[in-house]
């Protein structure tokens, strides 16, 4: 009883293996980005030439043989269309060939999940945060899905940092980069967009990329955070006490920010509610989390035939069904 | 003073102010912002709701009324009444809601968290509360979006009656109600709500 689960919504072709909920394996193969940012086909191709590879290596640091995977799953979406086709067709073909059952997944509901399981929570309030989602989250067990309590109303906010990383003439990982600048900066007021549990980064941004000229750059990536931060902590706080929840965690490739997780930390703390998030090759996409949430799915018999196994880029995660 | 109820946005105690009951709605600090972001948007919004207050009573349209503001903090008249969302009242009361929603919206205020929550039944009047969220502006978008709100906590045949309140002698409810039929299409903005 092992299932493989491949990742290949953005940049990262990452296959994961899992046994029973223990994480076996969780291998990355990683697109180089520049700052022309990510061209989809040249990624898509990119994963071509290393699905393979990475299947192989997941699978002999699981140390396990093909034969012995009993269920495929894959990212469903949302992401980029060209790049999901690549992880559809490699696992349908090998759910073909293996004639074992397959299940799409959710690629955020993937990033709550795995948060949950190795942070030991039981029914968090989720904030994910990645290049092109942010949202607030919760599993409502009555309705088998995870509603959005709180969402952008425009970008995402890693597209937020990206963008602003590359206006500064910064190099990927613009997220680290602005991180580490921020710690020697002053704060400039920057505009604050949050509707009672929603919220939107584009003034920030264009206002931001305005001042690239005049202000030091410390003091602008200490800002874009510290503001930035500060709104989707008001969001989630007001999320936390409106649906009672006793746990918050925070998940996708952001939080892996350390400033991030340290404000909602002590946001939590004041509300007396346990705050955790993944360690970081979790946060990052990766395989393993499609493996964990394909083997719970399959486990309560919600495979899906192999001529209804699409992808779809704009695939939100409350259309997700979950039995959990 | 006694902390009777809060949020994530402020605190409420309750106080007594000349010898009348009266709440004091506090913006405390949150220690997870800096302190120069922290303050500025406790003030802004303290200053905003203070001044969404003053407008709406100078319009006529019952809100509970401010006795004193400071940086921080908004003194008001403690109303005694019943939540609409806990109220029993008649149908005939909801068209009152919406004359008063309109009259609000016509006041040139947007409230930002338009639910039977927010409003007050005192004796038989409804009186609009937490104007911490409320915009003056003239957004359109914001108008329709308390009307959606409203649509949403309100079962059908109440919201009807409400309607024909908020429609009443109101030059604006074409321009709104064409505006929340394009929000509802959009369907961007899915009404979120807990309970």
């Amino acid at each position: 009883m092992a299932v493989l689960g491949i990742e290949s919504s953005a940049h990262t072709f990452g296959v994961g293996v899992v046994e029973r909920g223990r994480i076996l394996a969780n291998e990355k193969s990683m697109y180089r980005i520049t700052n022309k940012g990510m061209i989809p086909a040249e990624v898509a191709e990119f994963h071509i030439a290393n699905a393979a590879g990475t299947i192989e290596r997941a699978l002999s640091v699981s140390k396990l043989h093909i034969e012995d995977i009993t269920g495929v799953g894959y990212t469903r979406g949302p992401g980029l269309g060209p790049c999901l086709q690549v992880g559809q067709l490699s696992a349908k073909t090998m759910a073909m060939k293996l004639n074992v059952p397959i299940v799409p997944v959710n690629h955020g509901l993937a990033h709550v999940e795995i948060t949950k399981h190795v942070a030991g929570l039981k029914d968090p309030l989720g904030l994910y945060v990645s290049g092109g989602n942010s949202q607030i989250l919760k599993f409502d067990s009555a309705a088998h899905r995870y509603s959005v309590l709180g969402e952008t109303f425009d970008i995402g906010i890693g597209n937020m940092l990206d963008a602003f990383g590359r206006a500064l003439g910064l190099e990927h990982a613009w997220g680290s980069e602005i991180e580490k600048l921020a710690m020697r900066g002053r704060y400039i007021q920057l505009p604050y967009t949050v509707k009672g549990m929603d919220f939107a980064f584009t003034g920030l941004l264009t206002k931001a990329k305005g001042l690239v000229k005049s202000e030091k750059r410390e003091d602008l990536c200490f800002s874009v955070q510290e503001t930035s931060f500060a709104m989707l902590c008001e969001a989630t706080e007001r999320a936390l006490l409106l649906s009672k929840s006793k746990e918050l965690c925070v998940c996708g490739g952001v939080a892996q920010n350390s400033r991030l997780a340290e404000m909602l930390g002590i946001m939590a703390d004041e509300h007396g509610i346990r705050f955790a998030r993944a360690p970081n090759e979790y946060n990052s996409d990766n395989g393993a989390m499609i493996a964990l949430v394909a083997e719970k799915m399959l486990s309560k018999g919600l495979e899906v035939p192999l001529d209804r196994c699409d992808f779809e880029q704009r695939y939100r995660i409350d259309e997700a069904v979950f039995n959990g | 003073m006694d902390r009777i109820d809060g949020g994530a946005e402020a605190s409420i105690y309750e106080c007594d102010i000349f010898g009348v009951k009266a709440l004091a709605k506090v913006r405390e600090p949150k220690r997870y912002r800096v302190k120069i972001l922290d303050d500025e948007l406790r003030k802004t919004r303290t200053r905003r709701e203070a001044k969404v207050l003053a407008l709406l009573m100078l319009k006529n349209v019952p809100v509970p009324a401010v006795l004193a503001v400071g940086e921080y903090v908004i003194f008001m008249e403690k109303l005694e009444g019943v939540l609409l969302r806990d109220a029993d009242k008649g149908k005939e009361f909801y068209e009152k809601v919406g004359n008063v929603v309109r009259d609000m919206h016509n006041a040139g205020v947007a409230h930002g968290d338009m639910t039977t929550a927010n409003i007050i039944a005192v004796g038989n009047t409804p009186y609009v509360i937490d104007l911490g969220l409320a915009e003056i502006t003239v957004s359109v978008e914001e108008k329709a979006l308390d009307i959606l709100l409203m649509k949403r906590s309100l079962g059908e045949s109440l919201y009807a009656k409400f309607l024909s309140g908020y429609s009443d002698r109101n030059i604006n409810y074409k321009t709104v109600m064409n505006r929340l039929f394009d929000i509802e299409k959009r369907g961007r903005y899915q009404v979120r709500t807990l309970q």
